[in-house]
C-alpha cells in the first residue's frame, strides 16, 4: 500500500510536529520512537489524539505493531475501516 | 547487535543525570535513624519523598508484632498460598482487610505491583474491554498487557472522555472493566470517583480502584478516597498496597462480588510466588489495626501535610494539586530538576525526583511526601531547603529572560 500521498499520512505528520524538535523529514519510513525520540507515554497520548480524530479505538494491544509512521497510517486505515 | 542495544540509549541519559552530582536513582540508606531520617554518604538527612504517610515503619506496636511472629513463625513460608504458604495470620488478615472495607472478601500478595498485576490479570481476558486512566501506575498497565483485552486509555481524569471512548467501543455486550487510582502518586491529585461510579453504572461496567496511595490518608475511617466521595459500595475491586500508609510490604485485592476468591486458583502472580513472610503479615496486621482505632495518625498527617504545602507555596514554587499527602513541585525541565534535587541533598532533605517517562505530561517533578512522624522542626528544615530551590529556579528564569532579550536584541 503506497501511503505517502495519502490524507491520513499527512494528517498524522501534522500531530507528530510538536515532537519533531529536529526538523526531520517526516516519512513512511520514520521510526516514531527510534528517529523522534518520543518517550512510550508520549506516544499513547499520540494516540488518544489519532483515536479522536477518527473517532476510532485504538487498543493499547495494537501498539506492538506499529514501529514506523507508516505503520500508525496503516493501522489507522484498518481501525477506521472495522468500525 | 546483541540484547542490550534496545536499551543503548538509556547509558548515556543516565550519565547526562548523574554529571550533574549524585546519582538520584541510586541514593543508599546506609542507616535508617527513624521514619523520616537516614545517614546517606555520612550525613543526617530528612526524608521528604518516602510513601511513609503514618510514619508506622518505626512504630513499636509494629515492630513488637513483627518480632514475635518472627520469633514464633520464622523468617519465611517458602512456599505459595495453594501449597504450604497460607498460615492462619494471612487468613487473619484477608479477613480483617474485608471487614476493614466492608467487603466480603479479601486476598493478599507479596507486593502492591503483584496486587495490580494478580487481580487485572485474573479478572480479564481477551474478549473483555479494559479502559485506564492514563496516568494509572504502572503495574496496572503490566497486568492490562497480561489480560489479552482489548486496553483503551482514557484522559487522566477526565469522566467525560471515558463516556466518549465507552460509546466508541464496538461491542456493547462485552464486559467492561474502568480501572482508575484513588490518589495519584506523582502529582497527588485524586479522582472525581463519584463521576466515574455514574459513568460505571450508566454503561454497566466493572469499577476497579487502585487505593495504592490512599489508604491510612483520605476517608473518615482511613479506607481511601471512594470512602472520601462517599462511593465505597458502588465499587466493585479495591486494590491496595502494604508498602505506604502500613509501612511494611504487600498488597491486597477486596471485593464484595461473592465469586471473587476464584482467583485464588486463577491469578498466576497469586499462585506462582511464596507468600509473605510472618513478620511481614504480623507488622501489616498491627498497622491496620493502630489505623483502625487511632484517627490522630491520619489527622497529623494532614495537618504536616498543609504546613509542607504552605511552606512550600509561600516560596513561590508551583505545587502540582491541592494540598494533600503528596505535595509534588513542578520544575521547567529535567536538568534543573535535577540540579535542584542534588541541592536539596546537600542541604540534608531527601524527595523524590520524578522524570519523564515516569511522569504524566513530560513533567518534571521534586516529589515530597509528608508523614505522620515529621516533627515542626523537620518541616522547617525541608522548607529551607526549598528556599534554595526557589533561588535557583528563580536563577535560571532570569537567565531564560536574558537569553530571550539577547536573542530579540542582536545588535546590543
Amino acid at each position: 500500500m503506497q501511503v505517502a500521498d495519502d490524507l491520513v499520512f499527512h494528517k498524522v505528520c501534522k500531530m507528530l510536529e510538536q515532537f519533531n524538535v529536529r526538523n526531520m523529514t517526516l516519512t513512511t519510513d520514520t521510526d516514531i520512537t527510534g528517529d523522534l525520540q518520543i518517550d512510550s507515554v508520549a506516544v499513547l497520548d499520540l494516540i488518544m489524539e489519532v483515536e479522536d480524530e477518527y473517532s476510532i479505538s485504538f487498543p493499547m494491544n495494537l501498539l506492538s505493531e506499529i514501529r514506523t509512521v507508516g505503520d500508525l497510517v496503516q493501522a489507522i486505515h484498518k481501525q477506521a475501516g472495522a468500525q | 547487535m546483541d540484547l542490550f542495544d534496545k536499551m543503548a540509549g538509556l547509558p548515556s541519559r543516565h550519565e547526562q543525570i548523574v554529571a550533574v552530582g549524585q546519582d538520584p536513582f541510586g541514593v543508599r540508606m546506609d542507616d535508617m535513624r527513624s521514619a523520616t531520617e537516614a545517614v546517606v554518604e555520612g550525613r543526617n538527612v530528612v526524608l521528604a519523598g518516602t510513601n511513609n504517610y503514618l510514619g508506622l515503619t518505626f512504630d513499636p506496636a509494629c515492630i513488637e508484632a513483627a518480632q514475635d511472629a518472627l520469633g514464633r513463625h520464622g523468617t519465611g513460608t517458602t512456599g505459595s498460598r495453594i501449597a504450604n504458604g497460607t498460615y492462619a495470620e494471612h487468613c487473619a488478615l484477608e479477613d480483617e482487610i474485608a471487614d476493614f472495607f466492608g467487603f466480603a472478601s479479601a486476598m493478599v500478595f507479596p507486593t502492591g505491583y503483584q496486587a495490580n498485576l494478580g487481580v487485572i490479570a485474573a479478572l480479564a481476558g481477551p474478549d473483555d474491554y479494559i479502559l485506564i486512566d492514563a496516568d494509572c501506575h504502572a503495574c496496572i498497565y503490566d497486568g492490562c498487557l497480561m489480560t489479552g483485552a482489548t486496553v483503551i486509555r482514557f484522559r487522566h481524569n477526565n469522566p467525560a472522555d471515558l463516556e466518549k471512548r465507552l460509546q466508541r467501543l464496538d461491542s456493547k455486550d462485552s464486559n467492561k472493566l474502568i480501572i482508575v487510582e484513588g490518589l495519584y502518586s506523582m502529582f497527588g491529585d485524586i479522582a472525581p470517583l463519584a463521576e466515574f461510579a455514574e459513568i460505571k453504572r450508566k454503561y454497566n461496567a466493572y469499577l476497579y480502584v487502585d487505593e495504592a496511595h490512599s489508604v491510612g490518608t483520605y476517608g473518615e475511617y482511613g479506607r481511601g478516597v471512594a470512602e472520601h466521595d462517599g462511593v465505597l459500595d458502588q465499587v466493585d475491586f479495591v486494590v491496595g498496597t502494604f508498602s505506604k500508609s502500613l509501612g511494611s510490604i504487600g498488597g491486597f485485592g477486596t471485593s464484595n462480588h461473592r465469586k471473587f476468591p476464584y482467583l485464588r486458583f486463577a491469578s498466576r502472580p497469586y499462585m506462582f510466588t511464596a507468600s509473605l513472610s510472618p513478620s511481614n503479615v504480623a507488622s501489616v496486621t498491627t498497622a491496620l489495626r493502630r489505623l483502625r482505632s487511632d484517627p490522630s495518625l491520619k489527622e497529623r498527617l494532614w495537618s504536616n501535610a498543609r504546613m509542607l504545602y504552605q511552606r512550600l507555596g509561600d516560596l513561590g514554587l508551583t505545587l502540582a494539586a491541592p494540598p494533600g499527602p503528596i505535595v509534588a513541585v513542578k520544575i521547567p525541565n529535567q536538568e534543573l530538576a535535577v540540579r535542584c534535587w542534588n541541592k536539596l541533598l546537600e542541604a540534608g532533605v531527601y524527595v523524590n525526583l520524578a522524570i519523564p517517562p515516569g511522569t504524566p505530561n513530560s513533567t518534571s517533578l521534586l516529589r515530597c511526601s509528608a508523614s505522620t512522624a515529621h516533627t515542626p522542626e523537620q518541616i522547617d528544615w525541608i522548607a529551607e531547603a526549598f528556599a534554595k530551590v526557589a533561588k535557583e529556579l528563580a536563577k535560571a528564569e532570569q537567565r531564560a529572560v536574558d537569553q530571550r532579550y539577547a536573542v530579540s536584541n542582536p545588535a546590543e
